[in-house]
């Protein structure tokens, strides 16, 4: 737990804030086709998809905290779906051994998918909304694919954010 | 790292902190909003330093890609800009003659609040939440509450405020709704500006619409027949696109009068329906409110002690009307007249809801 506190101070935080920072003051003030696209939740999933579910909803509840305390959105809501959206991701990519970078951003991309739909999903269920807005259907393949096509680059912040080191396979020899 | 706590355990720790802290958030807690404050101003260098960094890459990549839609549109703005000055001085002169009436009857004029200037300093980062975050906060008087507006109309309402920013929530926000009244005449739809002379003589039907006005201007002078010696002549303001008939009436030998034009109010809520859509105005008794409006009527804040701006803010006009079906009442859609995509300078109104009539 000591371990975990540290990396979520010393590296989680630090890279979270610049991240949000950059997705607030690019990527949410210039919409692509009518979409914002999420950095934020692309972080999420590439830290996900390289350090396992546990790790990667660790990384979605800290780093959806800080997007829910600066965008001033409902405290938890977005932790709780980015949570889920590191979790998805990590989860997915523990099925296989050691996937190819196309396969990874497939992984990141149900991730992402997870995440974007979760908020809404999320506002649905404590009343906030009274049903599901029908942009949903272009909004979340829109950000879902570009946190896949993103996850690539992110994954060694992502990385080194949650504190792991890159899987390194060794031959046997007799 | 985790070893201790195990994969389920952690999933599980992280889902009931978040649902807590949705409970806290939800009830209202001073911590989180210290909290909030806090991140915010650890935030606002590093956003500064990021826009400083992003901005000259922003600039570039503007300059490639728009010049040939920003010169259109500054031309386009030019020509209307043009027309806006004949309106302008009918305006003035509408405000002048208003202002007398209300004086000569001894009432106070419906919206005279002082206003605070703010500049736009964020948007949402989030695709779901319609807000945006203002450089002024409680140091310059700011309460949660408080409407905003911009050149055209009400923007939106103040949610949350901290020392130096605050968050406005935008009428688009399907959280957001406020009482609203529909001022329309019997004939809102062709714009009745006649003025009848003594003898049954109308001379100035225009009979155009908002929506209709062209940038032609045709200038009719109508002389009352027998009514011939010294005359006195006005001259009224060029509205583009509006027939201006200048009348020549004699001096002394007629009477004008001017019929009051039967205005219809309706109150309603109007309430947003997400971003780039018109909001929704939905009245108690839908079928007899629907009646009497008309499309292209138009919608400003209805103000009282239960409402959440003074009277007599502009939202926005009539847009569509989709008469009701069985049991459901009728779709009075409104299209805001702020454009909340391109927000840059907006103003607070220093008003607190409850409290009219009252400054804070």
């Amino acid at each position: 737990m000591r371990s975990l506190a540290l990396n979520a101070l010393t590296r989680l935080l630090p890279v979270g804030l610049i991240t949000l920072s950059v997705h607030r003051v690019v990527f949410a003030r210039h919409e692509v086709f009518d979409v914002k696209l999420q950095l934020v939740l692309a972080l999420v999933v590439a830290a996900g998809t390289t350090a396992g579910a546990d790790k990667g909803a660790i990384a979605g509840f800290v780093l959806g905290l800080l997007y829910d305390i600066a965008g001033n959105t409902p405290l938890g809501m977005t932790a709780l779906a980015y949570g889920m959206a590191g979790m998805t991701a990590g989860y997915v990519q523990g099925l296989t051994p050691d996937p190819q970078w196309w396969l990874a951003s497939i992984f990141a991309t149900l991730g992402a998918a997870v995440g974007e739909a979760g908020v809404p999903a999320l506002e649905l269920m404590t009343g906030r909304v009274d049903g599901l807005d029908p942009r949903l259907a272009w909004t979340v393949p829109m950000v879902a694919v570009s946190c896949g096509l993103a996850c690539t680059p992110l994954m060694p912040i992502g990385r080194w954010a949650v504190g792991v080191r890159r899987k390194k396979w060794k031959v046997i020899t007799e | 790292m985790f070893s201790s706590l195990g994969r389920r355990r952690v999933i599980v720790l992280v889902v009931l902190t978040c649902l807590l802290l949705i409970t806290l958030d939800e009830r209202g807690n001073r911590a989180i909003d210290g909290l909030r404050s806090a991140v915010g101003a650890v935030l606002h260098p590093i956003d500064t330093a990021t826009r400083a960094i992003a901005l000259p890459v922003e600039r570039v990549w503007s300059a490639a890609m728009d010049y040939d839609d920003l010169r259109r549109e500054n031309e386009a703005l030019r020509d209307q800009l043009e027309h806006m000055k004949g309106n302008d001085i009918e305006a003035r002169s509408a405000i002048l003659e208003y202002r007398e009436l209300l004086a000569l009857n001894n009432l106070a004029a419906r919206f005279s609040y002082p206003t605070l200037p703010a500049a736009v300093v964020g948007e949402s980062p989030s695709n779901y939440q319609n807000t945006v975050e203002i450089n002024v906060g409680s140091r310059q008087g700011v309460r949660v509450g408080m409407p905003v507006t911009d050149g055209a109309g009400l923007i939106g309402r103040i949610t949350r405020v901290y020392a130096t920013r605050s968050i406005v929530l935008l009428i688009t926000d399907p959280e957001f709704s406020i009482p609203a009244r529909v001022l329309s005449t019997a004939e809102d739809v062709s714009i009745p500006t006649g003025t009848t002379v003594a003898g049954s003589e109308t001379t100035t039907p225009s009979g155009a619409t908002a929506s209709d006005l062209t940038s032609t201007t045709t200038s009719t002078t109508t002389t009352l027949p027998g009514l011939t010696g010294a005359t006195s002549t006005t001259t009224p303001a060029t509205v583009p696109g509006a027939d201006s008939t200048t009348t020549t009436v004699a001096e002394g030998s007629a009477t004008a009068t001017t019929t009051p034009a039967e205005v219809v109010r309706e109150t309603g809520t109007l309430e947003g329906q997400g971003a780039d859509k018109a909001l929704i105005l939905r009245f108690i008794d839908s079928l007899t409110a629907v009646t009497s409006i008309r499309v292209g009527a138009v919608v400003d804040t209805a103000g009282g002690i239960s409402g959440l701006a003074p009277q007599g803010i502009p939202i926005g006009v009539i847009s569509r009307i989709t008469p009701g079906t069985g049991t459901r009442g009728a779709i009075v859609e409104v299209t805001p007249n702020a454009v909340l995509r391109r927000l840059n300078f907006v103003a607070v109104v220093m008003y607190v809801p409850g409290a009219d009539g009252s400054l804070p």
